[in-house]
């Protein structure tokens, strides 16, 4: 099995069935001996720390080493650093503060965003972006993706959370805004964004608070854009009315 | 817990939605869901393995057989002094029909050499080979914790659990055959391109052999005689030459560079163009990589002007043209090898640089030869005696260090030696410089378009160091000669007699069988055809279609590898890989963690 097999989310089952570490090996850069799996491991896994670091989960126990079936002495040190760091830091969530329910919902917020069509997509083209440049020939630096997939992994990871938080019952901005720990700002505004996507919509007001329900699917594509260029674009002028 | 989550993973989809957060909070119940079979009686045998002391010398094969024993769905285990031995296999297929066994499991050494023997134990008792779930408790273990008895003994538990819970969820396969065209491509003319297609001609197969230059025969063509027998390499080389042209089963096409490759094992299309005729395609069964390698021209090193100082090359050239006329000659080895910009050792240049030593001691009345080294590289008896020969007819040896290399000064040749521990200034007016093997520039042109690998120094890479030498892990395309790693002739040879043999395999048989260990679409109602798996298979595998469905992903299972970069990349999860899938997987690590509570 090639370690680009290694899809994150079987990562985050993995450590949603209770690992503390997980360690990907993949053969060295060059050799890899289905050409260039190992660089979309190497995507998917810098991608994962990411998102494992957003939902306060410790990147380290997430760990991808390269070496090639012949360095058993590489093997055997990786393996003695990784089992060392996993041990330092002690049982999943403890190091980290999170425990129970909580560090469970982190946990799914990372594989659910992980698992969600935009990370896939940009996680995919990463190699080719970075070697053969996009369609327009532009090719870019690890700083620039890495500044684009900061960007997906916080609002997917914000969704994704929303979702979960409310998926059995309605929430608010400001509730939302203190269990994700961001600004009411942030989550109304991902809110808006949800609501344009059909995921959201306010179901009631207690007071003077709007409380949204909240869907996991948004509606087909097609539909959307539709009505998204009707909000926003509105009827065509028409200088006789 | 309820049981919902249950039920959608044995949905229509591969891949399960497990651990939501309510799921991780009922450890309990976890079990129970970890340990349940899909429809149908699971009867599986557990086979371990003493593998006489390599595995029962450092942990409880007999206490992990009756753990074994334990697991859900094992209903048959035992141990054995070898599991691989006549009696070992007799005892599996007995078990099989004696315990009506539908999955068996052997923990013992590496599937690399003994897979195939369970699988085939398997078939001969009536089981479907790929019900058959191998456990390394050797490599994986025993060998890797000798003095650990315990914890080795626990770790093989879990290794077996996992493999028990893998092979529960196996599903019987059948190997996929495709046709092979029985037609050969060889690309390169040197001495292993000669040799491999003259080899595949002769039993029996048309072969098209390619050459970039003008004139076949490859680096040989400038070499001046062959070690150790002494016959003329020109000679020699042109005898080959002639013996392809002769051939009936042989189109040569010089000037010719391949341009772009389709297709897989059996049925590759290779477009090939030449300078005076327009580009062809040639349809062949296999392909034979033999782009051998070129000598790398010592610029910058040791002072190298290619007149006073000089490559070993050059020297070949001057000799066989009688054209040497200096009589005190300093030879420098590993120049250019073995160094911070290339780090590997050419292997052949030592025994070049004594080959030639020994010819000028033989021919030029009164020649001094000095050879500097940093190692010797003699391998062989043979090379040891030619090593010890030129020692006695007075090539003078002298060690030198990487940190203080010799310098080349007009007529001198200052050397400091750590083994002597002198400084020594030798009169010259001819230095020859050693330097090493290179790839040739189109290597990677011809690595990408085959799809298959080079290492950090730009060589081809070979499937396996020493269990598949001669393949890639693309099937249908072999590697010989230099391309592969420096060589010397006879070993060239040796490995194109090697390539064309393990290439004539398919050949014969006219048919090729594939592991169906490849990616599928399991879920085509939720493929939309955006064509992310095509643009990330390495192998051209995937192909987006137009079906009444809208456009689709479709596989091409004889070109897959199995490698799964299109599973990990579909978001819809239509993707899987057969015998490695999500499931499977996921259990195996649900065993690891949860199973042993």
């Amino acid at each position: 099995m090639c370690s680009g097999r290694v899809d994150p989310s079987l990562v985050m089952n993995t450590f949603l069935n209770g690992a503390d570490g997980v360690f990907v090996g993949g053969c060295l850069l060059g050799e890899c001996h289905y050409t260039d799996g190992n660089l979309h491991a190497l995507a998917r896994v810098s991608v994962t720390h990411k998102v494992l670091s957003f939902v306060g989960v410790n990147p380290e126990r997430l760990v991808m080493r390269l070496m090639s079936s012949a360095e058993g002495a590489k093997f055997v040190k990786y393996t003695t650093e990784f089992t060392d760091l996993i041990k330092k830091l002690g049982p999943l969530g403890k190091s980290e503060g999170l425990e129970g329910d909580e560090l469970s919902l982190k946990l799914e917020v990372a594989r659910r965003a992980l698992d969600s069509k935009k990370l896939k997509w940009v996680i995919g083209k990463k190699v080719e972006f970075s070697d053969k440049g996009n369609v327009y020939g532009e090719v870019f630096t690890e700083h620039e993706l890495g500044r684009m997939y900061d960007e997906i992994v916080m609002d997917e990871c914000t969704m994704q959370e929303i979702v979960l938080r409310g998926r059995e019952e309605l929430v608010s901005v400001k509730e939302l805004a203190k269990s994700l720990d961001t600004s009411p700002e942030r989550v109304l505004r991902q809110l808006v964004d949800m609501r344009r996507m059909g995921m959201a919509e306010i179901a009631e007001v207690q007071g003077r608070t709007p409380q949204w329900r909240v869907r996991a699917e948004g509606r087909p594509l097609s539909a959307r854009l539709l009505c998204d260029s009707v909000a926003v674009g509105g009827a065509p002028e028409n200088p006789q009315t | 817990m309820s049981p919902e989550p249950e039920k959608e993973m044995k949905g229509k989809r591969d891949k399960p939605e497990k651990g939501s957060p309510v799921d991780r909070a009922g450890g309990e119940s976890r079990r129970q869901e970890v340990d349940a079979a899909p429809a149908g009686e699971i009867r599986i045998g557990a086979f371990i393995c003493n593998c006489g002391t390599n595995i029962a010398g450092f942990l409880d094969a007999k206490d992990v057989s009756d753990y074994a024993r334990m697991l859900p769905n094992v209903v048959f285990s035992r141990e054995n002094l070898f599991s691989c031995s006549e009696a070992g296999v007799t005892d599996i297929k007995n078990a099989i029909k004696e315990h009506k066994l539908n999955r068996v499991v052997v923990a013992a050494c590496t599937p690399r050499t003994h897979e195939p023997l369970f699988r085939a134990a398997c078939e001969e008792a009536g089981l479907n080979k790929f019900l058959f779930e191998f456990v390394n408790i050797r490599e994986h273990c025993s060998w890797v914790h000798k003095g650990e008895r315990d914890i080795a003994t626990q770790k093989a538990k879990d290794l077996v659990r996992m493999g028990v819970a893998r092979a529960t969820r196996l599903e019987p396969k059948e190997e996929i055959t495709t046709d092979v065209k029985r037609t050969a491509l060889v690309i390169g003319g040197g001495i292993s391109g000669l040799t491999c297609a003259l080899s595949l001609a002769r039993r029996g197969f048309m072969v098209t052999l390619v050459e970039r230059e003008k004139e076949l025969g490859g680096l040989l063509r400038y070499v001046n005689v062959l070690y150790p027998s002494g016959v003329s390499a020109g000679t020699f080389v042109a005898s080959r030459i002639k013996e392809v042209k002769k051939s009936s089963r042989i189109e040569v096409l010089t000037s010719s560079t391949v341009q772009n490759v389709k297709g897989y094992i059996g049925d590759y299309v290779v477009s090939v163009s030449s300078k005076d005729r327009k580009s062809r395609d040639v349809n062949c069964g296999v392909i034979v990589v033999a782009t051998g390698a070129n000598q790398l021209v010592p610029e910058g090193h040791f002072g190298y002007d290619g007149k006073k100082v000089v490559s070993q090359l050059q020297l070949e050239g001057m000799l066989r043209q009688g054209k040497l006329k200096s009589k005190r000659i300093v030879m420098i080895l590993c120049a250019g090898a073995r160094i911070r910009e290339r780090v590997y050792c050419s292997k052949i240049c030592c025994m070049t640089s004594i080959k030639n030593a020994t010819l000028i001691k033989k021919t030029v009345p009164g020649a001094s030869v000095h050879l500097l080294y940093r190692d010797l590289q003699c391998y062989g008896v043979a090379n040891e005696e030619a090593y010890l020969g030129a020692k006695a007819m007075g090539v003078r040896f002298v060690n030198y260090s990487l940190e203080n290399p010799p310098v080349v000064e007009n007529g001198r040749v200052r050397v400091s030696s750590p083994l002597s521990g002198r400084e020594m200034s030798i009169e010259t007016d001819l230095v020859v410089l050693a330097s090493p093997l290179v790839p040739r520039e189109g290597a990677e042109v011809v690595s990408r378009m085959l799809k298959v690998p080079l290492d950090e120094n730009k060589f081809f890479l070979e499937a396996h160091v020493k269990l598949r030498p001669m393949d890639f892990a693309t099937d249908g395309i072999y590697v010989c000669g230099t391309a592969h790693w420096p060589a010397s002739v006879s070993e060239s040879i040796s490995q194109a007699l090697g390539a064309a043999s393990h290439a004539s395999i398919p050949l014969t048989r006219g048919y090729v069988k594939v592991e169906p260990i490849v990616s599928e679409l399991v879920d085509e109602e939720a493929c939309r055809g955006c064509g992310m798996c095509a643009a990330v298979c390495p192998y051209g595998a995937v192909e987006i279609v137009e079906t009444d469905k809208g456009p689709k992903a479709r596989m091409i299972e004889v070109a897959c590898k199995g490698c799964g970069v299109c599973a990990a990349s579909c978001y819809k999860r239509a993707i899987g890989i057969s015998h490695y899938t999500d499931e499977q997987l996921d259990a195996q690590v649900r065993a690891y963690l949860k199973g042993d509570e």
